[in-house]
């Protein structure tokens, strides 16, 4: 291209020098990115402003993204419904006889919300008006309750379903079936390290315990729960068997959730029904608008060459697959710390893919290293979404929860450091059950 | 004014809410109609729900500015009431030149595609386009009230 007027190197500095001025007068995120455009749109003679709408109406006018609507208010079905409140019943009866008992609670039915809905913000936002209070009134400490809460949320889109695996799939066409297989062992080993920290923190702190519940409370509580544990294999299973899409599978998930709260649950009623629908919209709105001003921020990029550029580098350092893992890792955890995950995937995991294809990287490693860093951005500042929601409920600034929150990081970093050197920990189960998916 | 205002609030948040309500039948029938002979599968499911989907977009996002849903960096310490409230105006600013820029173009955008037919179910296209200069517009209005309310604050006489 000859007719450009700014160089790589210019386009760069003047988009990610306006987005971060903006960022630091508090300009919300998603019209940062649109007015970071905006100069050069007006500078560079071939382009418009014209391309903002172009790029907006592209990145909405996509089936993939309903999926985001659709898990949000299969969350907020569950909780209106009681379908929250027996799976709370089944945590209790399994570990509630652990030290530190309501904080491995809240970590095990992010596990079984996990499997239910795709929305780590959703799991955040419900579980934080669970547990934040009832744990400080069992005497947790208020910012350790906060910090489990968020961190035990990011489950949520590692294991399946999740928004993120159907946004990359979109995004990066990657088989979704093979990623939700992927994702259960690594979304199983991150919840065990969260239950182990509770674990230290409960010997520590002398953090209350109950008594074990007895084999027919397990039992009863197992039997009530069945039906909405029954989710995942719903989806999981319909995607792989190919009954339907993955938004299918979503829309699917909210039907399943609310005729379970309407004819077996039946706890209901239509106000309730009116406020899940509209904080559905409300949180998947802001979600889904900053897609748009990213996928146009992320369209610049590419117009410029500016990946290319950046990536020149890192190709010539020789790392091997499992260095390449890290260094990925590495970006998007960054990247993590100041965008949503949406946009991450949308600008950075495409400029990745070459670099994971240069060294032979699976293609599904390669989606599970993004989506496990990405989901840890959710509680890393100044942008952890999961993090803010909790605070926001518990109403102290984010950085009250910080120190806990870095503490408890630390061995799920870990268990992303056993995903990227041993590549078979997201492998083997697509390999055992769908080893057609991964070719 | 401010009654107005919260009426249009209103109306936006009961559309919202109907988007999303609506949202779930197009795919429902989509499925129902690939497995079962009980209605015919009809070509317009995906793009009813791509056009509900862009106007929840729209519409949260709208109403996201006057509720301060739209999240932000925040990487001040806490601030006085007034150096907070001349922070919220210079970030209103830019948001407000985003709108305008939404509102301005936007019209351009509805005009470029006005004789467009949607692909599948030859619906008309502006029907979708017009969602990017209304939002413009909401925000202005939305942005104008707030800036009013932080330049009160600034220039109140400090409390000391």
């Amino acid at each position: 291209m000859s007719s450009v007027a700014l160089t790589p190197g210019g386009a760069a500095l003047a988009l990610f020098g306006a987005l971060l001025v903006l960022l630091f007068v508090r300009v919300p995120v998603a019209f940062a990115l649109g007015l970071a455009c905006l100069p050069i749109l007006l500078i560079e003679p071939r382009l418009s402003p014209m391309m903002l709408f172009n790029e907006t109406f592209k990145a909405y006018n996509s089936f993939i993204l309903l999926a985001v609507p659709f898990f949000l208010l299969t969350a907020n079905l569950m909780n209106v419904g009681g379908i929250t409140e027996r799976l709370v019943r089944l945590s209790r009866a399994m570990v509630g006889n652990f030290p530190g008992a309501l904080a491995q609670i809240n970590v095990l039915l992010s596990v079984f919300f996990a499997g239910i809905s795709g929305s780590s913000t959703a799991d955040a936002a419900s579980q934080s008006k669970i547990f934040i209070e009832a744990q400080v009134k069992e005497g947790y400490g208020l910012s350790f309750s906060i910090a489990i809460t968020a961190v035990s949320a990011v489950l949520a889109v590692i294991i399946p379903p999740s928004i993120l695996m159907i946004v990359w799939g979109g995004v990066i066409s990657t088989s979704i079936g093979a990623m939700y297989l992927a994702g259960i062992l690594p979304g199983l080993l991150v919840a065990a390290a969260q239950m182990v920290t509770v674990h230290v923190y409960a010997k520590i702190y002398n953090y209350p315990v109950y008594p074990r519940a007895t084999l027919r409370e397990f039992l009863y509580s197992a039997w009530i729960s069945i039906p909405a544990l029954f989710t995942p294999f719903i989806i999981v299973g319909g995607i792989l068997l190919g009954w339907f899409t993955a938004t299918e599978s979503a829309a699917v998930a909210v039907i399943y959730a609310g005729l379970l709260s309407i004819f077996i649950y039946r706890e209901m009623n239509l106000r309730q029904l009116y406020h899940a629908f509209a904080e559905t919209g409300r949180l998947a709105a802001v979600a889904l608008f900053c897609v748009g001003t990213a996928s146009a921020f992320g369209w610049l990029l590419a117009y410029y060459q500016i990946p290319k550029a950046l990536l020149e580098n890192v190709t010539s350092w020789g790392l091997g697959i499992t260095g390449v893992g890290f260094f990925i890792a590495f970006v998007f955890l960054v990247v993590g710390c100041f965008l949503d995950a949406i946009p991450a995937i949308i600008i950075v995991g495409t400029i990745l893919q070459p670099l994971a294809q240069s060294v032979n990287m699976h293609p599904i490693h390669f989606a599970i290293i993004g989506i496990v860093s990405l989901a840890f951005g959710l509680v890393t500042p100044p942008y952890g979404l999961c993090l803010m929601i909790s605070c926001a409920v518990a109403r102290v600034p984010l950085k009250f929860a910080l120190k806990d929150t870095m503490i408890m990081l630390v061995p799920m970093l870990l268990m992303l450091a056993a995903i990227i050197i041993w590549p078979e920990i997201p492998l083997i189960l697509p390999r055992l059950i769908a080893p057609e998916l991964l070719k | 004014m401010k009654k107005l205002i919260d009426l249009y609030h209103r109306l936006l948040t009961w559309m919202l809410v109907a988007t999303v309500a609506i949202l779930i039948i197009p795919v429902t029938l989509q499925i129902i109609s690939r497995y079962t002979e009980l209605i015919p599968s009809y070509i317009w499911t995906e793009e009813l729900s791509r056009f509900l989907f862009i106007w929840m977009v729209m519409l949260g996002a709208m109403i996201g500015i006057r509720e301060r849903t739209h999240f932000e960096v925040d990487v001040w310490p806490e601030l006085k009431p007034r150096t907070n409230a001349l922070l919220r105006i210079v970030s209103s600013l830019f948001v407000l030149v985003f709108a305008l820029v939404f509102a301005w173009w936007g019209i351009r955008f509805v005009h470029f595609g006005w004789a467009q037919l949607s692909e599948l179910a030859e619906l008309p296209m502006p029907f979708m386009f017009i969602a990017w200069p209304l939002t413009g517009a909401t925000w202005v209005l939305f942005l104008g009230e707030s800036l009013v309310a932080d330049f009160r604050v600034l220039l109140e006489a400090p409390a000391e």
